[in-house]
């Protein structure tokens, strides 16, 4: 609704029917005024009420769908030509009616030549159904324009997260081609330079060569060890292996700080959210311990109407704030990209408490052999 | 020694057949999917088992799943597992049966290979050995809590190889003291720990999951 009237170049209050609709007791009233005294004017009026009303209405109904706001509209005004047709006896009034509506409006007009009882029968008619109608059509815009601003809104919050996600994903790619780069290609090329040393001394300097062996097994050891902890942050294995509950588990067990778990999932989130909820958790986690010197940590993640919440609560000396610091924001990004929330309550002397709720469905109830 | 090997990629399945070999260790069967384990595992009845965690069909957990499903079946059946990372977690499921004959190391130390066959005897024979790296993880922990708490430095210490699955004379030679020093140490920790004097294998991995466990 909202391209279709920016469309229209209509006058910025006229944009919104409910104004539009004010208009017409003021046109009404122009003509009861001076409806005798200057026929022309109030032609005039009637007609220019008509022509403003006209693509307000058209644009109603092509953008909303709303008939029966356009359907009363049509006969509205056309019961205002009608009216005053026979109140000033202007023959113009009611060739305005013809002008600024549409067929409903003439046929109507037109029909009530009939008789002059007739005409009235049909006004009284007309505007009974006006008056009905009214309330109804008022509540029906006003519906749509909230709706609208409220989608508005959305558009901007979903474009601002995709794109922060898009940026995100770049950033993160970048550090891995990073890190593989220097730590484990690195190493494998030196690994090569190695063995092919250790191959030409294979025979002269048997010694020599079984130095490089051992120097390029320790050698691929590191490169081992470097992958892996690339890997655990890019996706741990633990949670691909067992989900987002033994995950965080296990993130607990290696905390330095004891750290206490309660965990109520069901079923398992997709995927994208196990890992996004996961390094929410390790941030949290990680927080607690380098900035807040916690000597206790609760964790809590469950499941309830159709939201993931994850709670991180520490004992330490609080004063966390996501607006300074990378962590917490990044943490919140992400969320946002899910349609979830970050809440930080962490007054000074503590306690923090990290929530997240982000709208999730579980998947089918997860199978455990322990 | 035979041994029963899970591992689905064929190169490394290949490679630790190639290392074990001259060391006296028999492949009875190379499997590559947790139900294949299961069935060598049941009808083999090798020695001692060599396991990757991350096995077809799943590619998740499945070689530690079927492992721990062999050892409910045939309790106590050796079961060494491999993997590319270890998780206090899985060590924890392991040694809850504290039945022994677990071990559970980074794929990488097979490159040691006599190392690698000492892990394999100890296992074979009802012992526990933990990778170091789930020990360092663990030494990271603060470790305020009882029981531990009771232990001296020095008795951690040996309860720390005690979880590599080091024996009393390489946990000596390793801490520069005599044999006797440390099988006091270990009396000490066992009945700190209120593990009853019995089988002393048992004993030792009882501690090591009070250790794990802290």
């Amino acid at each position: 609704m909202n391209r279709a009237l920016t469309l229209l170049p209509l006058p910025r209050t006229l944009r919104d029917t409910g104004w539009a609709m004010l208009l017409i007791p003021v046109v009404l009233l122009v003509i009861t005024i001076f409806g005798r005294a200057i026929p022309w004017g109030a032609a005039a009026a009637v007609a220019g009420a008509s022509a403003l009303l006209a693509p307000v209405v058209a644009a109603d109904i092509a953008a909303a769908g709303v008939v029966c706001l356009g359907i009363y509209f049509t006969v509205l005004t056309g019961w205002i030509a009608l009216a005053f047709y026979h109140q000033t006896g202007n023959p113009l009034i009611r060739g305005s009616g013809l002008v600024g509506m549409n067929p409903v409006s003439g046929v109507l007009v037109v029909g009530s030549g009939a008789g002059v009882v007739l005409d009235v029968m049909l006004s009284a008619l007309v505007l009974g159904f006006g008056v009905w109608l009214v309330p109804r059509t008022i509540g029906v815009h006003a519906g749509l324009v909230q709706r609208n601003a409220a989608l508005a809104s959305r558009v901007a919050r979903l474009a601002e997260a995709r794109g922060a996600a898009v940026d995100g994903a770049a950033a993160e790619l970048r550090r891995v081609e990073r890190d593989l780069h220097d730590g484990a290609q690195a190493r494998l090329i030196a690994l090569g330079i190695n063995l092919r040393a250790a191959e030409q001394l294979f025979t002269s300097n048997p010694d020599a060569a079984l130095a490089l062996v051992t120097e390029s097994r320790e050698n691929s050891a590191l490169a081992l060890a470097e992958l892996r902890a690339l890997v655990r942050g890019i996706h741990p294995p633990v949670l691909a292996d067992r989900g987002l509950g033994d995950a965080v588990r296990a993130l607990a067990l290696g905390s330095p700080v004891p750290a206490e778990v309660e965990i109520r999932l069901p079923g398992r989130p997709p995927a994208p959210l196990e890992s996004a909820g996961y390094f929410a958790v390790a941030e949290a986690l990680t927080n607690a311990i380098k900035h807040a010197a916690a000597s206790q940590v609760h964790i809590l993640v469950e499941h309830r109407a159709g939201m993931l919440r994850i709670e991180v609560i520490d004992d330490g000396r609080g004063g966390a704030d996501p607006a300074h610091g990378t962590g917490l924001a990044g943490v919140e990004r992400r969320m946002r990209t899910f349609d979830g929330i970050l809440a930080v309550s962490s007054p000074p002397g503590g306690p923090t408490i990290v929530a997240i709720e982000v709208p999730c469905a579980l998947s089918s109830p997860k199978t455990c052999s322990s | 020694m035979r041994v029963v090997i899970a591992e689905d990629l064929f190169l490394l399945r290949e490679g630790i057949a190639r290392l074990l070999q001259p060391h006296g260790c028999e492949v009875v069967a190379a499997v590559g999917d947790g139900p294949g384990l299961v069935r060598a595992l049941i009808n083999e009845r090798p020695d001692v088992a060599i396991v990757d965690v991350r096995l077809p069909p799943t590619f998740t957990d499945e070689g530690l799943r079927a492992a721990l499903d062999a050892r409910r079946q045939v309790p106590g059946l050796p079961v060494l597992v491999l993997s590319q990372y270890v998780e206090q977690l899985y060590a924890r499921e392991l040694l809850a049966d504290r039945a022994g004959g677990v071990g559970y190391l980074l794929k990488d130390r097979v490159f040691t290979d006599s190392q690698f066959v000492d892990v394999l005897h100890t296992v074979a024979g009802g012992g526990t050995v933990m990778d170091p790296e789930v020990i360092t993880a663990l030494l990271a922990r603060r470790s305020s809590d009882a029981p531990l708490a009771r232990l001296t430095q020095r008795e951690r210490d040996v309860l720390a190889l005690m979880a590599e699955g080091r024996s009393n004379n390489a946990i000596a030679r390793r801490l520069f003291v005599s044999e006797k020093a440390v099988s006091k140490h270990c009396t000490s920790i066992f009945a700190k720990l209120d593990l009853p004097p019995s089988e002393s294998d048992n004993r030792r991995v009882l501690a090591v999951l009070a250790y794990l466990n802290s």
